[in-house]
């Protein structure tokens, strides 16, 4: 098992842990920083892929910005108080049928599935370089349209 | 998403569950020794910060006006 492998399992198991933290626990804060914790060990398992600028994104924009925007709002919010879970009826039956469904068709789908290792990647995969060559010619016009996107957002109206 | 009724913990749902499209995204691209798929996740991660502003301004708009406890309470438009 080599250092990869292990930081792999590491990462993910971090990853499991706190995706369940964002659900479980009662208040916003701890939702939050959860959601952080995934978001980095999400940032290790990208810098794995061999995607540097994704990771860099990821820890800068998401970990960074848009994180601190929620503790933002959550602190001028004050505490909410959040009123016992109110189910619907038959909701754990239906919820249940549906995960037994996907599970099925995960299953069904998976199971005649072989694994490869994937080929050993370019030394420029996922580096600024390629990510800036795809962004500014095959997809120059998706990334304008996120642009105005972006404008839209910051300009608000 | 389904069993928290505040409507800050559901947009926080909603950033975790694009982030487990961004990470399939990125290992799709690795295994197929493809790079669309880390360009489609940077513009996942754009629309999801995008998505957290415009949300969390409406929220804060709304509790300037009223305490909310549930999303359900956000329900006038209903005829």
């Amino acid at each position: 098992m080599g250092p990869a492998t292990i930081v792999f399992w590491l990462a993910s198991a971090v990853a499991l842990a706190g995706g369940l933290g964002v659900v479980l626990f009662k208040e916003p804060i701890r939702n939050v920083l959860s959601l952080v914790l995934v978001m980095l060990s999400l940032a290790v398992l990208f810098l794995l892929l061999s995607a540097q600028f994704v990771f860099a994104v990821q820890v800068i924009v998401y970990a960074g910005a848009v994180m601190v925007l929620f503790l933002f709002v959550i602190t001028l919010l004050g505490p909410v108080r959040e009123q016992g879970t109110v189910r619907l009826p038959w909701q754990i039956f239906i919820s249940a049928v549906v995960i037994a469904a996907f599970a099925g068709f995960l299953v069904a789908m998976l199971r005649g599935v072989s694994y490869r290792t994937p080929d050993a990647a370019d030394p420029i995969f996922g580096s600024v370089q390629s990510i800036g060559v795809g962004l500014f010619t095959d997809y120059l016009f998706p990334f304008e349209l996120t642009s105005i996107l972006l404008l839209v957002a910051a300009v608000g109206c | 998403m389904l069993i928290r009724r505040n409507p800050l913990v559901m947009l926080i749902c909603i950033e975790l569950m694009l982030n487990a499209v961004n990470l399939t995204l990125v290992a799709f691209s690795r295994q197929l020794n493809n790079r669309e798929g880390q360009l489609f996740a940077l513009m996942t991660m754009t629309v999801a910060a995008a998505e957290a502003v415009v949300g969390l301004a409406i929220l804060v708009d709304i509790f300037r006006v009223r305490d909310l406890e549930d999303v359900d309470d956000l329900s006038e438009l209903k005829g």
